[in-house]
C-alpha cells in the first residue's frame, strides 16, 4: 500500500517544532499553484463557536455528501482543493477520495483535499494527513479576524540572548575581596556533612508559617545567588536611604546568617518585626497562612524598591522578587454565540491551583504527559483502572482547561453588544524563573460562613515540563492539528526553548485549619532535608513524596544570560 | 492504489454500491440529515467532546496513539487501531446522556 511512504522522516525545526517535509504530491501542488496556494481558503473557513474549531464554511442546512456514493454519515469527508468535489474516505472499505485523485492530469492536480469538518489537509495519493505552513497560516488568519487582543503586553520586551562569559577576578578585584571579606572556614561547622546554607529557624510563637517559606527562599537559586553575591548590600542601602524598613535588607542579613556556617538555630526576630510593620493587619502571634505570608513578603520587597528607584514594573525587572517569581498569564474569553474572543495579559507571582474534586466515576488517571515521574504503580496505559490520585499536572490541566462561565457570569461581548455566555481559558504567556505552585487547601466559604481544609493527597513530580500549559501550546490545541508560528512577529524570543523545571522545595502542612504545622523539605544535591523550625534532618525521598504538599517550588533547569539594558545595573 | 486491506472488524458503514436514486434513504440517514440541518448534530458533537475530555477518554486515546509512535504511521492506521478501543471505552453515563438528547430531539421533530 502506498500509504506507508516515510515522508514524515525528514523534518526541519521551526520554533522548536518539528515540521514534516511535504509529500511529493503536496510539493507538486505547491509547484503548480504558487507560493501561497492556500490563502484563498481563508474565506472558505468558518470558525465555529464556542470551541473555535475550524471547518469548511457551509450553509447550516447544507448536508455534505460524497459525490460518488451519496453517503453523508461517514465521519471523514474531503473536499478537493482543485475542484471542490466532496468524497468520502472509509478505510479499509473504500476511498472515493483516492479514486478522485486519479483524475489528476498535467493540467490539474486533484491530489490534495481538505477535511470538511476539521479543516485539515489530506493527501489522497498518500492516503494520509499532511501539514502545510501556508494552510495553517490561513486557518490562523481566519481565527484571528475574530480575536481582538488588548494591546500587546508591555512587559514582553525582547532582549537578545548573549553567551555566558566566564569571569575571574583581576588583581585589583582580588585585593578588594581579600581586604574586605573574611573566608568562611568550612571546617568549623560541627556537622561537616550537611551542605552549606542549612540552618534551623527558631519558632518565635506560631511562626512556622514564616520559617517554612523562608527556608524555601533561602534555597531558591536565583534569590540565593542575588543576595550572596551582595547585589543588595544592607549597609550600602541603609547609608544611602537611611535606617528604615527594608525587607530586602533584613533578607540580606538572614542570608548572611544562614550561609555563614554556624549551625546553631537562628532567630529571625528582626525580620518578623519588619514584616509585621509592612503587613500590620497580619501582625500577631496567631497562626498565619504560609502562602499569604509569601505574597506579602514579595510585595514588601517590591514596594521598597519601587519607592527607591521608581522602576516601573516592566518585564518583571522592577525588583529581585519579581525578577525571580514573576510570570505572565494569558486569559481568553470566548463568546459562545459568535466566537469573538477577548484576550488579556496579567502578571502573576505564583500559580494558585484548585485540587480536583472527587474523582468518583471518572476515568481520570495520573497524567500520561511526558517527563512525569509517577509514584503510582499503574502506568498511564492501564488507565481503564481508576487510579484516583490527584497530581500536580492534573491540577495544571484543570487550570488551563476551557471553563464555561455560568449564566450568572455572562460576559459582555463586543461583537454581539450584549452579555453572552462564554468560555474562559487560562494559559501561561511567560514562565517565571521560579514557579511556585500553591494548592488551595484552605477553603473559606463566606456564604456558608465556614472554612475547611482539604487534606487530599496530591502527587507532584521532581521534574516538570511546563510546555503543555504555555499559551502557544494551548492555542495550538485550540486550533487543532496545526503547525504555525505562534504570534508571528514574536518568533522565538519568548518561547523559551526550556520549559523544564526542577523541584527544589516543598512546603507542607499537617493538622487542621486552625491548628496545624508547616514543614519544608529542601532538595540539595539530590538529597532531601526536612526543615522543621529549628530541627533539620536528612530524609528519604519517599517521605517527601508522601507528604501533603501545600506550596511547591520549581526552578528552571536552564538559565540564560540576557544583554543588560544599561551598564552596571544592579 | 485501489488495493483494499482485508479487515475482519469493519466499522459499520452503509453499502457503497447502493444506487441512491432507486432506494429510499434509511432511517439512519434521515435522522442524520435532520440533525445536521437543525444544527443539533453540531451541538451534540460539542457536548460529546466536552464529556469525553472531562472523563479523560481523550487523554487515554492520545496516549494510545503515541504508543504507535510517530514514524511509519498514517491517520488510517491510527483510526483503525483506536476505533474499537475508543468505542468500547466510552463511559456509560456519557452514552446515556447522548442517547437521551437524541431521543428528545427526535420527539421534538416528530411529524
Amino acid at each position: 500500500m502506498s500509504s506507508k511512504i516515510n515522508h514524515h522522516h525528514q523534518n526541519d525545526k521551526t520554533n522548536g517544532q518539528i515540521f514534516p517535509q511535504p509529500c511529493p504530491h503536496l510539493a507538486d501542488f505547491h509547484a503548480r499553484n504558487g507560493t501561497k496556494p492556500f490563502r484563498a481558503i481563508q474565506d472558505c473557513l468558518h470558525i465555529k463557536p464556542p470551541g473555535g474549531r475550524a471547518a469548511i464554511r457551509r450553509d447550516s442546512s447544507e448536508v455534505p455528501r460524497c459525490g460518488v456514493c451519496g453517503d453523508s454519515s461517514c465521519p471523514r469527508l474531503y473536499a478537493c482543493m482543485a475542484c471542490a468535489a466532496v468524497s468520502c474516505h472509509v478505510p479499509p472499505h473504500s476511498s472515493h477520495v483516492a479514486i478522485h485523485a486519479t483524475k489528476t492530469s498535467s493540467a490539474c492536480s486533484h491530489e490534495i483535499a481538505v477535511d470538511v469538518d476539521r479543516a485539515e489537509l489530506f493527501c489522497c495519493a498518500c492516503r494520509d494527513q499532511v501539514y502545510d505552513r501556508d494552510f495553517d497560516a490561513a486557518v490562523v488568519l481566519a481565527h484571528t479576524t475574530s480575536i481582538i487582543q488588548s494591546s500587546k503586553p508591555e512587559n514582553l520586551r525582547k532582549r537578545r540572548r548573549i553567551d555566558y562569559r566566564p569571569w575571574s577576578p583581576d588583581l585589583r578585584e582580588r585585593s578588594l575581596m581579600v581586604n574586605n571579606a573574611s573566608p568562611i572556614d568550612s571546617m568549623s561547622s560541627s556537622n561537616g556533612d550537611l551542605p552549606r546554607g542549612l540552618r534551623g529557624l527558631n519558632n518565635l510563637g506560631n511562626t512556622c508559617f514564616m520559617n517554612s517559606v523562608l527556608q524555601a527562599l533561602f534555597h531558591t537559586p536565583p534569590l540565593r545567588n542575588y543576595f550572596l553575591s551582595d547585589r543588595h548590600n544592607r549597609y550600602y542601602c541603609q547609608s544611602k536611604n537611611g535606617v528604615r524598613l527594608c525587607l530586602a535588607c533584613d533578607l540580606d542579613t538572614m542570608f548572611s546568617a544562614i550561609f555563614c556556617g554556624d549551625r546553631m538555630p537562628y532567630s529571625p526576630a528582626k525580620f518578623l518585626y519588619s514584616w509585621w510593620r509592612h503587613a500590620s493587619n497580619l501582625a500577631s502571634y496567631e497562626q498565619q497562612d504560609a502562602h499569604e505570608f509569601f505574597i506579602s513578603m514579595l510585595d514588601g520587597i517590591h514596594e521598597k524598591v519601587e519607592k527607591d528607584q521608581h522602576k516601573p514594573r516592566r518585564n518583571g525587572d522592577c525588583c529581585i522578587a519579581h525578577r525571580v517569581f514573576s510570570g505572565i498569564l494569558r486569559s481568553d474569553v470566548m463568546c459562545m454565540a459568535c466566537g469573538f474572543t477577548s484576550t488579556t495579559f496579567d502578571p502573576c507571582v505564583d500559580f494558585s491551583l484548585d485540587l480536583e474534586p472527587n474523582q468518583g466515576s471518572s476515568m481520570k488517571t495520573s497524567s500520561t504527559k511526558t517527563n512525569h515521574s509517577c509514584n503510582c504503580e499503574a502506568d498511564g496505559m492501564n488507565s481503564s483502572q481508576n487510579c484516583g490520585i490527584s497530581t500536580l499536572m492534573g491540577c495544571l490541566d484543570r487550570f488551563t482547561r476551557p471553563e464555561r462561565l455560568g449564566s450568572d457570569q455572562k460576559f459582555f461581548c463586543q461583537q454581539c453588544q450584549v452579555r453572552q455566555e462564554s468560555l474562559k481559558q487560562m494559559s501561561i504567556r511567560k514562565l517565571p524563573l521560579v514557579s511556585c505552585f500553591h494548592i488551595k487547601r484552605f477553603e473559606h466559604s463566606s456564604v456558608r460562613k465556614m472554612s475547611r481544609k482539604v487534606d487530599r493527597y496530591l502527587q507532584f513530580p521532581l521534574s516538570l515540563d511546563m510546555a503543555p500549559y504555555l499559551s502557544s501550546s494551548i492555542l495550538r490545541s485550540r486550533f487543532g492539528n496545526r503547525f504555525f508560528p505562534f504570534d508571528g512577529d514574536e518568533s522565538n524570543t519568548l518561547n523559551e526553548p526550556s520549559s523544564e523545571f526542577e523541584l527544589f522545595a516543598v512546603v507542607t502542612h499537617t493538622g487542621k485549619l486552625d491548628a496545624g504545622h508547616y514543614v519544608t523539605y529542601l532538595r540539595l544535591s539530590n538529597k532531601w532535608y526536612k526543615c522543621d523550625d529549628a530541627w533539620i534532618t536528612e530524609v528519604n525521598e519517599n517521605t517527601v513524596r508522601a507528604a501533603q504538599g501545600y506550596m511547591m517550588f520549581y526552578v528552571q533547569k536552564m538559565l540564560y544570560y540576557k544583554a543588560s539594558e544599561k551598564q552596571g545595573t544592579s | 492504489m485501489s488495493a483494499k486491506r482485508s479487515s475482519i472488524n469493519r466499522p459499520p458503514t452503509p453499502d457503497v454500491d447502493r444506487d441512491r436514486e432507486n432506494q429510499e434513504p434509511t432511517l439512519q440517514e434521515i435522522i442524520n440529515i435532520k440533525m445536521i440541518e437543525s444544527g443539533e448534530k453540531e451541538r451534540l458533537k460539542e457536548l460529546l467532546r466536552e464529556r469525553l475530555i472531562e472523563c479523560g477518554w481523550r487523554d487515554e486515546m492520545k496516549s494510545l496513539c503515541r504508543k504507535k509512535g510517530r514514524n511509519n504511521v498514517t491517520v488510517d492506521d491510527l483510526v483503525h487501531v483506536i476505533t474499537p478501543k475508543g468505542r468500547a471505552s466510552v463511559p456509560d453515563p456519557v452514552k446515556a446522556e447522548l442517547l437521551q438528547r437524541i431521543r428528545s430531539f427526535l420527539a421534538s421533530t416528530a411529524t
